[in-house]
């Protein structure tokens, strides 16, 4: 996420260095540290939890007999549901707080949107299905710049209203009915928007061009020839710390 | 067994300032509106016979009478929940009032049960009992019922989806779902939703203009009181005193606005319904609550883990600062 990558070996220590014979060697650079593998897959795995066990909140397991399955009966049992709702809520709050403020402090944000980046990531895709010159990138494509600021200001929505259901649902609160109502809808309205992010996230790797990129999010090294390709701002910006 | 009516018991409250007024009358309905407090019910058991002179209780053919206006009238060929291959539909018999239907939203049960030595038969008017923290409301995915201030629980049958949640998570069952009626309709009704739910909302709208619900008022036993909600409590616990009775409604699901005052245990009610309920032609129907005793909120699961999300920030930032500072000494980073 907001990291700033560094070159590295593999095997080998991190190395940076302008040197042309030094980059030839260079095989993969380092493109994700735990923190942002952690964070990733911890929204990733508490996301994908909230939607399902949300999903069974509406409910829906029942309607379709998927409590009829084999060891599934439990999932319309909404008393199960809501704590896995909560417990995955939890763990999302924590990585969400944990992400923005340690790459605050560290003023790691490389993967804020930037200005320029809708028509920047038109000409991307663009080039992805064929037409025209594919722009120069920094370590992160314009429309994975967009992406994150998309699906964090959905998680964002849904933590803050999530919050605000999880105290109208404690015994002697007494909330607007009107602002409960619409904290609701906001509530239904970011999850949907959230399916749609994560769908479009992952239609991504439908390119090929796409790709190399995935298997730095589970090791955190990317092909340092592929980076060097697409995303040279990225490796101009590395040479010159 | 001591006796005490509505009126004694107020004159005896008023004489001893432990009470301002009970409802008695459509005026003082009015004066409990404006104490700003929230509203309650007892349900006098050992006054209710459930009408036996009467073909329907007075309560029902008055509620009836009264909410007819609001009753569902669905569209014809009413399509099935899909993928299941049925619906629920009790149009056909609007005219049933032993059980709760989204036509008939209070029944009155009876049960015979033995009491130290004694058999004694007792009818049990149920409806909504206007939960203090009410599951129903609080958990409905699209926020389409409400507790009001006043007490009364509501269902917006404008934006209810007839998902029946509400349903599921109410200890006794009580809300009433027909299909082939409501928002669903106009949406994916052959994908979601299954039509509104019903249930009794304690004369909401009589009690804005003043008045009392229409149960009350109908009662030719004064078995059913009205009044504000420490009032009705109190009135509770003495009528129990006064009868050597029992009390329901104040425990269960974390407290609610009904009070039952019993000259029998309610586990023996309990028991005896869940007899009958057993012996019906279809057991799993919904509309025939029992009285579970002590019966649990749905809601203190997950209330009992809300720490967990005044914990999870805290865990986020000391993370995150000790992450940090690593960075800065340069121990860990990734630049």
């Amino acid at each position: 996420m907001m990291d700033n990558g560094v070159p590295n070996t593999v095997p080998g220590p991190a190395v940076v260095s302008p040197h042309p014979e030094a980059q030839e060697n260079i095989r993969t650079l380092k493109r994700h540290g735990f923190s942002t593998r952690f964070v990733h897959w911890a929204v990733a795995v508490s996301a994908i939890i909230l939607v399902l066990s949300g999903l069974g909140q509406l409910p829906l397991f029942h309607r379709y007999m998927v409590d009829e399955l084999p060891y599934l009966g439990w999932t319309s049992d909404f008393n199960v549901t809501l704590a896995i709702h909560y417990s995955a809520a939890m763990l999302l709050t924590f990585a969400a707080i944990y992400h923005v403020l340690v790459h605050t402090l560290r003023r790691e944000f490389t993967i804020v949107p930037r200005r320029g980046d809708f028509k920047e990531s038109y000409l991307i895709i663009k080039a992805m299905l064929g037409s025209g010159e594919e722009p120069d990138s920094h370590k992160y494509l314009a429309e994975q710049r967009l992406a994150y600021a998309f699906i964090g200001a959905n998680l964002a929505l849904l933590l803050a209203t999530g919050y605000i259901k999880v105290l109208k649902n404690l015994a002697g609160s007494d909330l607007p009915y009107e602002m409960l109502w619409t904290n609701t809808q906001l509530h239904n309205l970011a999850t949907v928007l959230l399916i749609l992010g994560v769908v479009g996230h992952l239609t991504a790797f439908a390119f090929k061009a796409n790709r190399p990129l995935l298997p730095s999010i589970f090791h955190g090294q990317v092909d340092a020839e592929y980076a060097r390709n697409r995303h040279c701002l990225w490796c101009e910006e590395i040479e010159d710390q | 067994m001591g006796d005490i009516s509505r009126r004694e018991f107020l004159k005896r409250s008023a004489a001893s300032g432990l009470t301002g007024g009970v409802i008695l009358s459509g005026l003082e309905g009015l004066a409990v509106a404006s104490t700003g407090e929230p509203v309650g019910s007892v349900i006098d058991l050992t006054r209710c016979d459930g009408c036996a002179d009467r073909e329907v209780p007075a309560c029902v053919s008055a509620c009836r009478t009264k909410n007819r206006g609001r009753f569902p009238e669905p569209q014809e060929n009413i399509g099935d929940y899909w993928p299941r291959d049925k619906h629920e539909d009790w149009s056909e018999k609007r005219g049933l009032t032993s059980r709760l239907t989204p036509y008939n939203w209070t029944f009155v049960q009876h049960v015979t049960v033995e009491h130290e030595g004694q058999e004694i038969e007792v009818s049990v008017p149920r409806r909504c009992m206007h939960c203090d923290n009410p599951p129903c409301a609080k958990v409905c995915p699209f926020s389409a019922q409400k507790k009001t201030s006043e007490g009364p629980v509501l269902i917006d049958e404008d934006l209810c989806f007839g998902g029946a949640k509400c349903r599921s998570v109410c200890p006794w069952g009580i809300p009433a779902r027909q299909s082939g009626v409501g928002l669903y309709l106009k949406l994916m009704p052959k994908l979601a939703g299954g039509g509104v739910m019903y249930k009794c909302d304690l004369c909401y709208g009589r009690l804005q203009d003043g008045k009392t619900p229409a149960c009350l008022e109908a009662c030719p036993n004064d078995a059913i009181l009205f009044g504000t909600k420490p009032e009705m409590r109190n009135y509770a616990y003495a009528r129990a005193k006064e009868t050597a009775g029992y009390i329901y409604g104040e425990e269960e699901n974390g407290g609610t606005s009904t009070f039952y005052v019993s000259p029998v245990p309610f586990e023996s009610i309990d028991s005896a319904l869940k007899k009958q309920k057993q012996a019906q032609k279809n057991p799993q129907a919904p509309g025939f609550p029992t009285m579970p005793v002590e019966a649990g909120n749905y809601l203190n699961t997950p209330n009992g883990m809300a720490w967990g999300f005044a914990v999870a920030p805290v865990a986020g930032v000391v993370a995150a600062g000790a992450v940090a500072y690593r960075s800065f000494k340069g121990e860990e980073s990734e630049k």
